[in-house]
């Protein structure tokens, strides 16, 4: 991704970049469209050129209105995705499913070096309220909004009133969820510095894994009372208990040895972060620990235990380039139009009503911790984009709860949705409007090759 | 967890030591110029020995090696204009692709005249198998010059021919496949007549190339970069690939048109590290592609395949013997035997089209090709450059001099 300061490009780049893009989607349309008799055995291949390409090039075009570029790769994927133009199919989308996974690995490692003790320590007071405020009023907030809006949600209306107080707790705790790929993603376009970014990315790192804890009680709670006979277990916690501390033990370990490797070797970290975003992945999936709460503790042990923070930074941002753009791009072509068409109007409702909910807790939090102004104004807005956790904890309630699994798991596709396509936009026009947003030049140098002619 | 992320992980440990070759000054010390130690493990590690990498698991991955094909044509094809620090010399290029073709021209017509009486080949099969064949004699691995070069400190004309004649004999193999591609039926474009195809092949890999290039901009910035390159390249290569042509061919002229980008430098640069981590996976997943279970007359007709090659090249190099490699006798021929990765990617690369005995016997020429060419390729180029003078002794780590690459670029390429 680039830095912010790459927009001053000039028409004709534009024209190109634009006639390119014309390019590979009539490629892939001629391809999927007039010729679908022939096979391909590269369709994964095909898709993962066009979504980085397309992906690549909307983001660039958008540019010069300001949206972030992550809203460019998403509109790419939803473009070439099954829902639209189709040039992308759902069979493909779901073969794209491990580079979600490296990405995600990826993004909690980054995220895991961005957080310094020294920053998190003068940022404390300030992460500490507004996590309490923020997990609790959004959970009680949303769930009374659930239950008030329960007659206009179809599966919801016609349920017995405790199994609608166990949804709506469901509900509630899933409103929780922040998108850390968004604000790495908008961070790392905008390479922002500055209060907003810090308290951002903080908090949104610790509500992972308040959320995941939250979300745990509330299926416990909730079990009772929407399945008839089932009893409160604290087996989940049990479970839980082992993942957050086993991740946190195998974080750590693993944190020392990329710091020791980064040190000693340091070299061909790309392929060494593909081994552990595939690789080690599989292995702490096999043995039921949290990724990304794994990676999340190595980075940050790189960062504060040892002096290759940077490094690794470096390497991961270089490999982002063309992953983060596939992982969000792959998100778009996720994304189902047509439930979000079915549903839109009460997905909308309570997207805004959390919207305003967060704003105004954040607000007060900011208040009671004496967060500097920036804060204070725009803190609210790197906190309502939602993407791949509120999804992944949306498959656990469907699992938890077959009955009304499905439905609900719709409603947090179709909001998610929305927030997913709101939230980058937001938080991109704070950290433009705060000034945290470099506006220096990027990297660039001009090309080292001789002008002259070739022989 | 599956077998499938095991290999992967195999594979990535592969690319890890290969990336590591890829300094330019590593390679002096150890590793074999053409990498065959890689294609014996993935020989060994496939069904006819240990059976790790079964022939389903190998299949599963088929996508990987078509990717990986077609990448390292894209790296040879932006490379193939500039040696080091210099551009190619045109007249000496012009005498390398020259031999190239030669060479195939000839190995593909005995194949094509011993095919139907030795091993009962007829029709497309027999035309594919000896142009496959042919494809895969044509090119000399410009790592067997390059190691031989570094390792004695060579300098002088012969050495400058040897480089510039194995970077450019990289153009036939491509250009052999992409005709052999466009006379293949089926395919997304049967009204089109074949020397369309071939235009087609090579024009839209050029067009994506030239697209590349633009969007490459004024200012070259690396990160960026990437998500345009593996963009167009994937791209390129699934079109090829769905339309039925030459993925080789449209990535290598997809290369050629990049390199004449102002950026061409940098994006060699770029590219340049990513050929050894793609080249060992693929070379390992072509050691577990040989099959042995062929009829007998099949390994007779590869067999005298193998000798049409030795004694075309032989003769070739008595007659460069009256020319630029003056004084070496039949040893500079000999050293044009050398053939490598790109050469077996060649073969995958017709293997994964034409899959069947025709696929398995041009494997397998290329497979012994290869381990042929270490055996004899390095000794005979040594010798020859000994009799022309140009051998200087290399102190003990003195890097030599790097035929390949500036310094400049290698320490950008070791880090990068």
């Amino acid at each position: 991704m680039s830095g912010a300061g790459s927009s001053q490009k000039g028409l004709g780049t534009r024209a190109i970049q634009a006639f390119a893009l014309v390019v590979s989607f009539a490629l892939l349309f001629a391809l999927t469209h007039l010729a679908p008799q022939l096979d391909s055995r590269l369709a994964t291949m095909t898709a993962i050129g066009f979504l980085v390409l397309a992906g690549t090039l909307l983001s660039e075009l958008m540019e010069p209105l300001k949206l972030p570029h992550l809203s460019g790769y998403l509109l790419a994927g939803i473009l070439g995705g099954p829902y639209a133009l189709h040039l992308v199919d759902h069979q493909t989308v779901e073969q794209l499913a491990p580079v979600n996974t490296l990405a995600l690995a990826l993004i909690a490692l980054a995220g895991g070096v961005e957080l310094r003790v020294t920053t998190l320590r003068s940022v404390a007071k300030s992460l500490s309220v507004a996590s309490l405020l923020q997990s609790t009023v959004v959970l009680v907030a949303m769930t009374g909004v659930f239950l008030v809006l329960a007659p206009y949600i179809s599966f919801a209306k016609n349920l017995p009133w405790k199994a609608l107080f166990g949804v709506a707790l469901l509900w509630g705790a899933l409103s929780v969820t922040r998108s850390p790929s968004a604000c790495m993603g908008i961070l790392s376009q905008t390479r922002a510095k500055g209060p907003l970014a810090t308290f951002s990315l903080g908090f949104i790192m610790l509500s992972n894994v308040i959320v995941i804890v939250m979300l745990a009680a509330a299926i416990m709670l909730a079990r009772p009372l929407i399945t008839p006979n089932a009893t409160i277990s604290m087996s989940d916690f049990n479970v839980l208990g082992h993942e957050i501390l086993g991740s946190i033990s195998i974080g750590t370990t693993l944190g020392l040895l990329l710091a020791v490797y980064l040190r000693l070797v340091g070299g061909q970290l790309l392929l060494v972060l593909l081994g552990l975003g595939f690789g080690l992945t599989a292995a702490l999936k096999y043995v039921q620990v949290d990724p990304l709460l794994t990676f999340l503790t190595a980075g940050f042990v790189v960062q504060n235990l040892s002096n290759q923070g940077s490094k690794l930074l470096q390497a991961v941002d270089q490999m982002g380039s063309v992953v983060f753009v596939l992982f969000f791009a792959t998100a778009g072509a996720e994304l189902d139009l047509p439930l979000l068409r079915q549903g839109w109007a009460i997905a909308l409702a309570l997207c805004l009503i959390r919207g305003v909910v967060t704003w105004m807790t954040a607000r007060l939090s900011s208040r009671l911790a004496g967060d500097p102004m920036v804060v204070r104004q725009w803190g609210w807005t790197g906190l309502v984009p939602q993407a791949g956790l509120a999804l992944g904890l949306g498959i656990v309630v469907e699992g938890a709860f077959p009955g009304i699994g499905t439905p609900f798991r719709s409603l947090v596709i179709a909001a998610a949705s929305i927030n997913e396509i709101i939230g980058p936009i937001l938080f991109k026009l704070a950290l433009d409007r705060t000034g945290e947003t470099d506006t220096g030049e990027p990297v660039a140098r001009p090309s080292l090759a001789p002008r002259a002619p070739v022989h | 967890m599956s077998d499938g992320i095991w290999l992967l992980l195999g594979l990535l440990l592969l690319a890890y030591l290969g990336s590591n070759l890829v300094g330019g000054r590593a390679i002096r010390g150890f590793g074999l110029p053409s990498g065959s130690e890689y294609l014996v493990l993935g020989f060994a590690l496939g069904p006819h020995v240990l059976d790790v990498v079964g022939r389903s698991l190998a299949h599963t991955f088929e996508p990987v090696v078509l990717v990986g094909t077609g990448w390292l044509a894209l790296v040879m094809g932006v490379g193939y204009v500039r040696v080091a620090d210099r551009w190619i010399n045109p007249g000496r290029a012009a005498v390398g692709v020259l031999l190239a073709a030669v060479c195939c021209v000839a190995v593909t017509a005995a194949v094509y005249f011993l095919a139907p009486m030795v091993a009962g080949f007829h029709g497309f099969q027999r035309l594919a198998i000896a142009l496959g064949v042919g494809a895969c004699a044509s090119a000399t691995t410009r790592h067997s010059v390059r190691w031989v070069v570094e390792r004695h400190g060579a300098r002088g004309p012969l050495a400058d021919f040897a480089a510039d004649a194995a970077r450019a004999s990289a153009l036939v193999p491509p250009l052999a496949l992409t005709v052999l591609f466009a006379l293949s039926p089926g395919g997304a474009l049967p009204s089109v007549p074949v020397i369309g195809r071939v235009g087609i092949t090579l024009g839209f890999g050029a067009m994506m190339g030239l697209l590349a290039a633009q969007l490459l901009g004024r200012d070259f910035r690396r990160d960026e970069s990437w998500g345009v390159m593996l963009g167009t390249g994937l791209l390129t290569l699934g079109a090829a690939d769905r339309a039925g042509l030459s993925l080789i061919g449209a990535t290598f002229a997809m290369g050629l048109a990049l390199a004449s980008s102002r950026h061409r430098l940098d994006i060699k640069a770029m590219l340049t590290p990513t050929e050894k981590p793609v080249l060992l996976p693929v070379v390992l997943l072509a050691g577990a592609y040989v099959s042995l279970k062929l009829p007998t007359a099949v390994f007779v007709l590869v067999g005298l395949a193998v000798v049409a090659k030795v004694l075309t090249r032989v003769w070739l190099g008595t007659l460069l013997a009256l020319g630029p490699a003056r004084g070496t006798g039949a040893d500079f021929g000999v050293s044009m035997l050398a053939s490598g990765g790109f050469t077996i990617a060649v073969a995958l690369a017709f293997s994964t089209r034409f899959p069947g005995v025709a696929s398995d016997a041009v494997l397998l020429f290329a497979v012994v090709s290869t381990v042929l060419g270490e055996w004899l390729a390095p000794a005979a180029l040594r010798r020859s450059l000994g009799r022309a003078g140009e051998l200087h002794m290399v102190a003990e780590g003195d890097g030599g001099r790097l035929s390949d690459a500036p310094d400049s670029l290698v320490s950008r390429e070791s880090h990068g």
